[in-house]
């Protein structure tokens, strides 16, 4: 079967039929890295529709929802397979503590992985504690990824900067940070790298920090 | 000779009623949506503010006393306030002093996940035959700590749940109109709006289903979504008549969410949301009542949709859109209002400040049917110093 099927649902949102296409894959025998790697084609795709506003946040999230379920479906072929190929890096991203928004930094996982990144991916309200143990346990992850989405927030976000600092991991990972009141003051204010106005400029920058 | 209060409330009145008729007032009304900026003016903070009716709603009193200029202004625009809601355990506000820092605002917090959802998928069909069945029986208990639903063992905890919800919620509303008055004998200013209405897809996607569950609904239930719009529609405009102002001079308000641009579709927007929208911003314009369009983040692509609507049934309340780019699409129709940005009254000065109220003054005054204000609600971060100079410019230009 045409491989290229699979992204191809997965961009219209036809859920039932991709995991059809799917199954039908794996029982012709397409190897798990295979169906990744088209299935991340799709996402990239909806991600460029996003940044050019013919795909909405609701689709990301239904897509993101397809996504997970997919990987769910050739997760016992991928363990046979030896795992995932191996991604470009590895990034962190978490909304920082006293903030819960969590589409903006789902927006920026679903992009990233689309373009072969992985993510750890710690969740929303979370203390620096944290962030500076998952830096602590990643020490291949270069990028780490801060969402704040409320000008409240913005004292944690430098808590965060700080503690990592303090951990000793500050020259090992940029930081870059993202989200709706967030300038380019405010990243250089809280002590990060760089400032992402949207996914596309993070993936950019977790591109060139990867020298990809 | 000075005005007396009573004068100056009905100069005001005059004003306000004008400019959201889409007429020329003698000025242009400052109709600021201020909250914990309240408290910050009248030196409470905001845990304050939203545990103790009497501050908060005191704080609005002095704040009109404090900054002379302000026409209209909302009474209890911190809105949540915990002597209702802890009463009886309501779980989705994270509160200043308890969860928060006390100069917080209070935060709602969406259920991340379908387990937490106050509305699972597979309840759509109960909603839908009667939504006020479910809400009693099914989501009340589920957002509150303490109440429990029928059939369930019953606890002093829930007893006592409603017994205090009782006595708070009506000691609330009676303090509310005590304030309301307040306002007018005290300072001469009139309340802004009374009543309130939510478009029947955002109650359903925010309080319900979260984004989430109703962005995957959309896809694998659509014809259910589509029926629980349509089956609480009648209720939210029921809730908002009833609460409105009697004598109909003041408009009720819309807390504008999920319609924003990027969130979902215009083909969404046009099948699921703006057709009970419609629907009931019509009936309650039959009623008698506008109702402003408080519409936060971007509308730009479903403006036009708006054009549908009777002339003068709404007044647009205009957040991040272009405001100029809003005046030429809704202008002709509805009074438009905001303008003064946050990130301005938070970081900039007085002169940007006065100085961006003249521009708006100047474009928008000669025509009527524009009132001052800043794009969101103003919180805690607002310098108060920046108030003061808007009210100060409204009061220096807005004379047209
Ligand atoms: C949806 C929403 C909510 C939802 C959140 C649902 C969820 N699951 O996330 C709910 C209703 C729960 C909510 C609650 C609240 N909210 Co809110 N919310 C919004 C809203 C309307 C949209 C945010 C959003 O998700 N956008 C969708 C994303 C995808 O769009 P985006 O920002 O363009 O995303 C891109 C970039 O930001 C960037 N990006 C974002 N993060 C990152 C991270 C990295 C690493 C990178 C590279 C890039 C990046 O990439 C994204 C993709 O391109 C905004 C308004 C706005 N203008 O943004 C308010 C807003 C953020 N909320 C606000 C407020 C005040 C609140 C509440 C306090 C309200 C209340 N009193 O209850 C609570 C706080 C809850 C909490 N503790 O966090 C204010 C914040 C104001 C301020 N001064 O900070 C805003 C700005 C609204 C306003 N104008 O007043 N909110």
């Amino acid at each position: 079967m045409d491989i290229k099927k699979i992204s191809d649902l997965l961009i219209e949102l036809e859920e039932e039929k991709v995991y059809d296409a799917v199954d039908k894959a794996i029982e012709q025998g397409v190897s798990g890295r295979e169906i990744l790697k088209a299935s991340q084609a799709g996402m990239a795709t909806i991600g460029d529709m996003y940044k050019r506003e013919e795909a909405f946040v609701a689709d990301m999230m239904f897509a993101g929802e397809i996504m997970r379920n997919i990987l769910n479906r050739i997760q016992p072929l991928l363990e046979k397979e030896g795992g995932r190929e191996k991604a470009i890096g590895k990034a962190i991203l978490g909304t920082v503590k006293g903030d819960i928004h969590d589409l903006g930094k789902d927006v920026v996982m679903i992009a990233l992985e689309g373009n072969g990144f992985e993510v750890i991916d710690l969740g929303v309200d979370v203390a620096p504690e944290k962030f500076v143990e998952a830096v602590n346990n990643n020490p291949d992850a270069k990028v780490l990824g801060l969402s704040v989405f409320l000008t409240s927030a913005f004292p944690s976000t430098e808590k965060t900067v700080k503690a990592i600092a303090e951990s000793g991991n500050r020259d090992r990972v940029k930081i870059m940070v993202g989200g709706a009141p967030v300038t380019e003051v405010v990243a250089r204010e809280t002590g990060c790298d760089y400032f992402a106005e949207d996914a596309a400029a993070g993936v950019s920058y977790t591109k060139s920090v990867y020298g990809a | 000779m000075a005005k007396s209060m009573q004068e100056l409330y009905d100069e005001r009145m005059d004003r306000y009623w004008k400019a959201n008729h889409l007429q020329k007032p003698d000025k242009v009304p400052f109709r600021p949506c201020a909250a914990e900026l309240a408290g910050k003016i009248a030196g409470y903070t905001a845990q304050q503010v939203t545990h103790d009716p009497d501050l908060g709603l005191d704080a609005v009193v002095k704040m009109c006393q404090a900054v002379p200029g302000i026409d209209a202004t909302v009474v209890n625009m911190v809105f949540v306030n915990t002597s209702v809601t802890e009463s009886y355990g309501l779980k989705y506000y994270k509160v200043p002093g308890i969860d928060l820092d006390a100069d917080d605002s209070f935060q709602y917090i969406e259920p991340q996940t379908e387990e937490d959802a106050f509305m699972k998928v597979e309840e759509y069909d109960r909603f839908i035959e009667d939504p006020n069945e479910f809400v009693m029986n099914v989501w009340l208990p589920r957002t509150s700590k303490y109440m429990v639903p029928p059939g369930e063992q019953n606890t002093w905890k829930n007893n006592l749940a409603w017994l205090k919800n009782g006595i708070a919620i009506q000691q609330y509303f009676q303090k509310l109109g005590a304030n309301v008055a307040r306002m007018q004998t005290e300072t001469g200013t009139v309340s802004s709006l009374a009543g309130a209405l939510k478009a029947p897809f955002d109650i359903l996607a925010d309080k319900f289903r979260g984004f989430r569950g109703i962005a995957y609904d959309l896809h694998r239930c659509p014809d259910k979504v589509l029926k629980a719009t349509e089956a609480v529609a009648p209720h939210m405009a029921w809730n908002c008549i009833a609460t409105a102002d009697p004598s109909r001079k003041v408009p009720c308000s819309h807390w504008m969410h999920r319609g924003a641009t990027g969130f979902f579709s215009e083909e969404v927007f046009e099948k699921f949301h703006w057709p009970t929208l419609k629907m009931v911003t019509e009936q309650i314009w039959e009623a008698g009542i506008q109702t402003i369009y408080y519409a936060e983040g971007k509308w730009a692509r479903n403006l036009k949709h708006f054009r549908q609507l009777p002339e003068q049934s709404i007044i647009f309340h205009c957040d991040k859109d272009d405001i100029y780019e809003v005046k030429r699409v809704l202008g002709d129709r509805f009074a438009i209002s905001g303008g003064v940005p946050n990130d301005m009254l938070a970081f900039g000065e007085p002169a940007d400040v006065k100085k961006r109220v003249k521009q708006l003054i100047t474009d928008f005054g000669p025509d009527g049917g524009y009132l001052l204000d800043a794009e969101a609600i103003m919180q805690q971060d607002v310098k108060v110093e920046n108030f003061i100079a808007m009210a100060q410019a409204c009061e220096e230009y807005g004379y047209i």
